[in-house]
């Protein structure tokens, strides 16, 4: 406790009045007493220096930086207010009038007594809608509705005056015992349709006035919408979840079954050409030009997937003939090796003497020995498939068999595979619809090795 | 007036709420109640006995006791009532009483000095409503008077001006939605299961395992015993008393006996997994004490679960959960998002161990997922029991609320029917 403050206590000679502390004496008493001191040199950063660097070294008040942290009232505690340093200002249980009500009734409040006197400060929160008033002749020119009487349309506008236009609130509170019952959008329809005749209709010639839109039969379409969206159950949007995914699944095998239909057309094309390039082959075997000719065509023609993209020697320079017979990386293992096989038991080099000619012969031989190990894979996986479909079928259709035209004169070498297959696909079958891929790919592979083992039976 | 920050202005009004369990008074602007008196009064027929207390205002036919210190001292032929029915006042003498007390013995101040601010029931009727301000403006001769919805007011207390407050008190649960500080009185759902229903339960369940809850009134003394074993006490020489004031003293009890034991499960109840609950010990004021296991779980499942309820028709019930939607489930489809988003808990009975938990689980399974859904609930014991209170406090010390008093000019020009347009 200072000096001051007893003599305060006491009473005793208080000295020169002291005034009032207000607000901004509080939080700004600093700036008063240090009036701003202007810098009489005003320094340039010298050439050279970093910004950054000088403006560490040169604050705004054109201090030298200080060489020991210092507690200084600056800086971001400017704001700390300084109390106790003057009298308090005296506060007074007044009465006072608030201008926002009508009535003019008056209470009590603690305030200080500088602020006695002036206006009420929170009557300016005090915000109405303008909600438009009719007169009786207005009504009956205007505003008449074979669905409103009058003494509705008038409850409805008191509603609106008395809940600032809250129309859920107004629905609540709509006297449905004197009025038919009505939604909130009947309410605001005929509320904002009465709006926009009357400021249509008091609008002064040659102005166009503000029309608020507002659309209730969107309004009712909407929230029956969001009714039925809300009001579905869990089990409904877990079916609709399942079903949105069953789609997805659906999608995805149509495009996987094009895909493969699109490959099998391929290997159909290449076939297909691979025989017309052999018997026009037959035709010309003399001309070795064009034979070439026809190797480069049917490469061409052949798709990737089929047969041997084999390397394409257009720069120029020098290389080795044989460089033309290598099979190319991207092969792929398994093809290699079927390759290799094939070639094996026909006693065939795997490396033969590169002339012009055998090289031409070989290429396309391992073309063809691919393309024929493609095709029969291909048949291996349709029939498979086909197998599948037909216990599925039966599965689903006990007792009936799906009458497909099966091919009437089936390769006696697949019938081979089938009859040694046999149990594998059975042990497939009994999983029935719910083979999975792994077990699918095992037979598969089965089925190729026996494809091998055929090819070579065959050649 | 502590200016414009808070927006607050306190005039010296007093908030007044009723409850069915306890009457709350104090000063606007405070935190918590001056007073918390029990709703209930103890009524004596014949004026002769305990003329003694002073704190009583003598009536040439009936005497009251009000107040916990007078209620509950066991008295002979003391019935115990309450001035409350559904919510609404019903005994208008014992309600004058009541006031007469608070302001007497609490707010030891003039009437006529203070507005006064009440909660009320959000389905009070008209008639209720003008009797009230009637009595007020007449009797108490109070400036100023406003009657507010204690839903509105629960939902000031949290925070919000638009949300389903969930009101757990009790004598029964309501789901009351507030839009806009007003509340939708079409869509308001009530069930009675409440604090006064898990006392009952209670009470069935002391008198399945043969507990003879004694209440602390009937005790001397008492000597301590073994878990489970018969206790020993004295009785006290205490004068004949009525059933209504036992069965309260009973019930007094039994709703300690609620907030110390009963635990709200996490998950719907099964018999097998309530094995695996921990057991909680309690004892009676006699000496008895043992474990509850099981039953502690059972009797709150009973508020989320009434297929459980025996020797009622379960079907008529209305679960906490199902409370909120079927409530939510009569608004407007465009406001039904933001009270969702705010669902405010609040009344003695949401206090159960697991209550808010079990809800939010509940209401989470039956609210369609892209709804955002969020649970308040006050941490604080205090808050919850008197959020309508504290709603009253924070209101009615409002600047911008003091035009909203019904102030005693506008009764003299308008008399008590202005009550129903100026508190809507």
């Amino acid at each position: 406790m200072s000096g001051s403050d007893v003599k305060d206590i006491l009473e005793l000679d208080r000295g020169p009045e002291k005034e009032f502390i207000t607000k901004d004496a509080l939080m700004n008493s600093d700036k008063k007493k240090k009036p701003a001191r202007k810098s009489d040199v005003t320094f340039k950063r010298p050439e050279g220096m970093h910004r950054e660097l000088w403006g560490l070294l040169w604050t705004d008040n054109r201090d030298a930086p200080p060489l020991i942290p210092t507690d200084t009232n600056q800086g971001y505690k400017q704001m700390k207010a300084k109390i106790g340093s003057s009298r308090v200002r005296p506060w007074k249980w007044m009465p006072f009038t608030n201008p926002a009500r009508k009535d003019g009734a008056i209470f009590h409040h603690w305030r200080r007594v500088a602020d006695e006197g002036k206006d009420y400060p929170f009557a300016r929160f005090n915000k109405q809608p303008e909600v438009p008033v009719y007169s009786d002749l207005e009504y009956q020119q205007h505003l008449h509705d074979e669905s409103w009487t009058r003494q509705e349309t008038d409850h409805l506008f008191d509603l609106c005056k008395r809940f600032a236009l809250r129309f859920v609130v107004m629905n609540d509170r709509w006297d449905r015992e004197k009025y038919p019952d009505r939604s909130v959008e009947d309410l605001k329809e005929r509320y904002y349709n009465i709006c926009n005749k009357l400021v249509k209709v008091r609008a002064p010639h040659g102005t166009e006035p503000k029309i608020r839109a507002f659309d209730a039969d969107h309004e009712r379409k909407r929230k029956s919408q969001l009714v039925k969206l809300f009001d579905r159950t869990t089990e409904q949007v877990e079916e609709e979840e399942k079903l949105i995914e069953e789609l997805k699944k659906i999608e995805l095998r149509k495009k996987e079954r094009e895909k493969k239909t699109q490959d099998l057309q391929k290997l159909i094309t290449a076939a297909d050409s691979n025989i017309d390039s052999r018997k026009a082959d037959k035709k010309k075997t003399n001309k070795k030009f064009q034979q070439q000719q026809k190797i480069k065509e049917t490469s061409v023609q052949t798709p990737e997937t089929t047969g041997i993209k084999f390397p394409d020697f257009k720069q120029p320079g020098v290389y080795v003939r044989s460089q033309k017979m290598k099979l190319p990386v991207s092969l792929g293992q398994k093809k290699t090796k079927a390759i290799e096989q094939v070639l094996e038991e026909l006693g065939i080099e795997y490396n033969p003497m590169p002339t012009e000619e055998i090289t031409s012969h070989f290429n396309e031989l391992r073309q063809d020995i691919v393309l024929l190990y493609e095709l029969k894979l291909a048949l291996a996986t349709c029939d498979y498939e086909l197998e599948t479909l037909k216990h599925q079928y039966e599965t689903v259709n006990p007792g009936k068999t799906p009458d497909v035209p099966l091919p009437e004169n089936p390769d006696p070498l697949l019938e081979i595979g089938q009859s040694e297959d046999d149990h594998s696909r059975d042990a497939i079958d009994v999983v029935g619809n719910l083979t999975p891929n792994r077990k699918r790919k095992a037979a598969l592979e089965s089925t190729t090795a026996h494809l091998l083992k055929k090819m070579k039976n065959r050649v | 007036m502590s200016g414009g920050v808070y927006g607050g202005d306190e005039v010296g009004a007093l908030v007044f709420d009723l409850g069915s369990m306890s009457f709350r008074a104090g000063y606007a602007g405070e935190d918590t109640p001056k007073a918390d008196i029990p709703s209930s009064l103890g009524v004596i027929e014949e004026a002769e006995i305990a003329m003694d207390t002073d704190d009583i205002k003598k009536e040439p036919v009936k005497e009251y006791r009000i107040d916990t210190n007078s209620l509950r001292v066991p008295r002979k032929g003391m019935e115990i009532q309450t001035f409350l029915k559904d919510g609404m006042i019903e005994n208008w003498d014992m309600f004058e009483q009541m006031i007469d007390y608070t302001y007497k013995k609490h707010i030891q101040s003039e009437s006529q000095e203070h507005p006064v601010m009440m909660s009320e029931a959000s389905w009070n009727v008209r008639g209720k409503r003008e009797r009230l301000t009637e009595l007020m403006f007449e009797k108490y001769n109070v400036p100023a008077f406003f009657l507010c919805k204690n839903a509105v007011l629960s939902a000031f207390a949290n925070g919000r001006s638009t949300g389903l407050v969930l009101d757990s008190g009790a004598t029964h649960t309501t789901a009351v939605p507030v839009y806009d500080g007003y509340v939708l009185g079409q869509a308001i759902v009530k069930s009675p299961l409440a604090g006064d229903f898990i006392s009952l339960e209670c009470r069935k369940l002391m008198e399945e395992v043969n507990i003879d809850v004694v209440p602390p009134y009937m005790i001397s003394s008492k000597e301590p015993v073994n878990e489970s074993q018969t206790p020993k006490w004295k009785k006290k020489d205490i004068p004949e008393v009525t059933t209504s004031f036992h069965n309260y003293m009973v019930k007094d009890v039994l709703q300690d006996f609620a907030a110390s034991v009963l635990q709200v499960s996490d998950v719907p109840f099964e018999e097998s997994g309530a094995d695996s609950m921990p057991c909680t010990h309690y004892e009676f004021p006699n000496g008895y004490h043992r474990d509850f296991g099981e039953e502690r779980i059972k009797i709150p499942e009973m508020l989320f679960d009434p297929s459980h309820i025996k020797d009622v028709p379960s079907n008529t019930m209305l679960s906490m959960g199902h409370v909120i939607t079927t409530s939510v489930g009569m608004c407007d489809i465009d406001i039904r998002p933001s009270l969702y988003s705010s669902v405010i808990v609040v009344g003695g009975n949401s206090l159960l161990n697991g209550f808010t938990d079990r809800l939010n689980r509940d209401l989470s399974n039956k609210t369609p997922s892209a709804m955002r859904l969020k649970l308040l609930a006050a941490t604080g014991s205090t808050e919850r029991r008197f959020s309508c209170w504290i709603g009253g406090s924070i209101l009615a010390s409002l600047g911008s609320f003091q035009q909203m008093w019904i102030s005693k000019q506008e009764y003299d020009e308008g008399g008590k029917n202005c009550i129903e347009k100026k508190c809507p």
